[in-house]
């Protein structure tokens, strides 16, 4: 059996977790492989300013340190911000796929330009950080928001028909400013993937069963990152490392 | 899979050897085809343009034919473009899918190839994708290629291969490998033996990459591809039937003859 650790950036109870989880449905997985979910342990309450990114890179840090020692074959970072998987990579082995860069890679290979769905204005900061680190501003055609905060709980639920509809203009504008290829910009925007693609005529990519689909793929043909491009720590401080996410967890729960 | 030349049943068992170096996604079959006339070799304009056409018309009837996604077996990606300007079904170039590929495995990547010969279409592919800063090098070891043999009676090349892949890494500051063409697949366990950095090899995963954009819906967009106002596919079909027909008539030229 294949076992795969998804990292959920938020602190999420179980049925917030079945939310993100419902993603598996969209797509076939090979046979002998199971995803289990495991949620940081503490971490930011928004996600929209540097101190936000830094407090959730180190708590999916913390949550996949010992996805290797727990017999997971591979990690994938449930965010599209890809927190913690660079940093996850110079400490493990297997693959530890980040479905952030892989959308706006892979949406290189189905079109000319790409245009970036995001939640809304203050998560626009977080698109221009990934699309100037990996030198693909040519290739973004623009990033659009809906104006909608978002609920990393329930997602979509319960407000579909007013949300939905302004997703979609937000498509739109981004095909008319000439995206070949949509890119959610977020694995929590799936609920709405089916209409957004029955209803536009550029593919839409969905970052979070997109990276299933590859983390799959690096699995069988044995694929996994590069130590040259994420090397190990001279000096790893795993427990210091536990050690400040437990204390985190303290704050949050005074 | 569309194998870029006419090859015999002995030379396409060969590519399809490529399909032992990974266990298939479930439920995925792959069928080679050769094309019905090519260029002797990928050295020249002449030769990409005719490449392009005989692809093209090789896969144009694809979905028709009931299949989920085409291949190209070549990592030039040719005929790539103009088929998904006339398919629906995903079109995977392993050229652009195994670069994009490994910039999820690292910072940079490398190419290493047979000869200097093929570097222009990977500087094509690289600059039509915007990934062309990513490339830390290009590396060949001067073996003539045979794309019908493969590596058959090559062995000498191997450590050859090696020495230059760990002067993409060491010198130039590759984090991942590429092959330079699908025709290397032979080559692929011997490399990521002998090196610390994954090395792609692009045929295996192209067929990888179909199969998860068949079972994800997506496809290339039409917006980038789009449809021409007047199809002619008779026209491209009676193109490469008369190619065939003459390159039949004078054997021998295709390998190469002349310059």
């Amino acid at each position: 059996m294949t076992r795969i650790l998804v990292l959920v950036p938020f602190a999420l109870d179980d049925e917030q977790i079945a939310n993100r989880s419902a993603q598996t449905r969209e797509i076939t997985l090979g046979s002998n492989v199971s995803f289990h979910y495991k949620p940081v342990v503490a971490g930011p309450t928004s996600f929209t300013s540097p101190h936000d990114w830094l407090l959730l890179d180190l708590g999916l840090f913390e949550a996949g340190l010992s996805a290797e020692a727990d017999g997971f074959d591979a990690v994938v970072i449930d965010t599209v911000s890809d927190s913690g998987a660079d940093a996850l990579r110079s400490v493990l082995d297997i693959p530890v796929l980040a479905p952030g860069r892989a959308s706006l890679l892979f949406a290189l290979t189905l079109g000319r330009r790409f245009g970036v769905l995001a939640q809304w204005q203050p998560a626009l900061a977080r698109y221009e950080k990934v699309l100037d680190e990996w030198g693909l501003r040519s290739r973004c055609a623009g990033v659009e928001h809906f104006d909608t905060p978002p609920d990393f709980a329930n997602l979509l639920a319960g407000k579909e028909d007013v949300v939905v509809p302004k997703m979609e203009a937000a498509c739109r504008r981004l095909v008319d400013r000439g995206a070949d290829v949509i890119c959610l910009g977020s694995t929590t925007m799936h609920e709405a993937h089916g209409h957004l693609s029955s209803v536009l005529d550029v593919p839409v990519v969905n970052p979070g069963p997109l990276s299933y689909k590859l983390i799959q793929m690096m699995l069988s043909l044995g694929l996994s990152h590069s130590r040259a491009a994420y090397p190990r720590p001279q000096v790893p401080k795993i427990d210091m490392i536990h050690t400040m996410l437990a204390a985190a967890e303290e704050v949050d729960r005074v | 899979m569309l194998a870029p030349f006419p090859l015999d049943e002995g030379q396409l068992a060969l590519r399809r050897k490529q399909l032992d170096a990974a266990p298939l996604p479930d439920g995925v079959v792959v069928d080679f085809r050769p094309t019905k006339a090519a260029p002797a070799n990928y050295v020249s304009h002449h030769d990409y343009a005719l490449a392009d056409l005989s692809l093209f018309e090789s896969g144009l009837q694809a979905q028709a034919d009931g299949y989920d996604a085409v291949c190209i077996d070549t990592v030039s990606d040719s005929g790539v473009n103009a088929l998904r300007s006339m398919l629906d079904i995903p079109v995977v170039g392993p050229g652009r899918s195994q670069y994009v590929v490994a910039c999820m495995l690292g910072r940079r990547f490398g190419i290493v190839t047979m000869w200097k010969q093929w570097f222009p279409l990977y500087e094509k592919i690289l600059a039509e994708i915007g990934l062309a800063d990513r490339c830390a090098g290009i590396r060949s070891i001067d073996v003539t290629p045979d794309n019908r043999t493969l590596m058959a009676g090559k062995d000498h090349a191997l450590p050859l291969l090696l020495e230059a892949a760990r002067a993409l890494v060491e010198d130039d500051g590759a984090d991942v490998i590429c092959l330079g063409s699908t025709t290397m697949h032979e080559a692929h366990a011997f490399l990521q033996e002998n090196l610390d950095v994954p090395v792609i090899n692009p045929g295996p995963l192209s067929y990888f990459v179909a199969e998860a954009l068949a079972d994800l819906a997506l496809t290339q967009s039409p917006t980038a591809y789009p449809p021409p106002q007047v199809a002619k596919p008779d026209m491209i079909h009676a193109m490469l039937d008369a190619a065939a027909a003459a390159g039949a008539a004078d054997a021998g030229d295709d390998e190469g003859g002349g310059r």
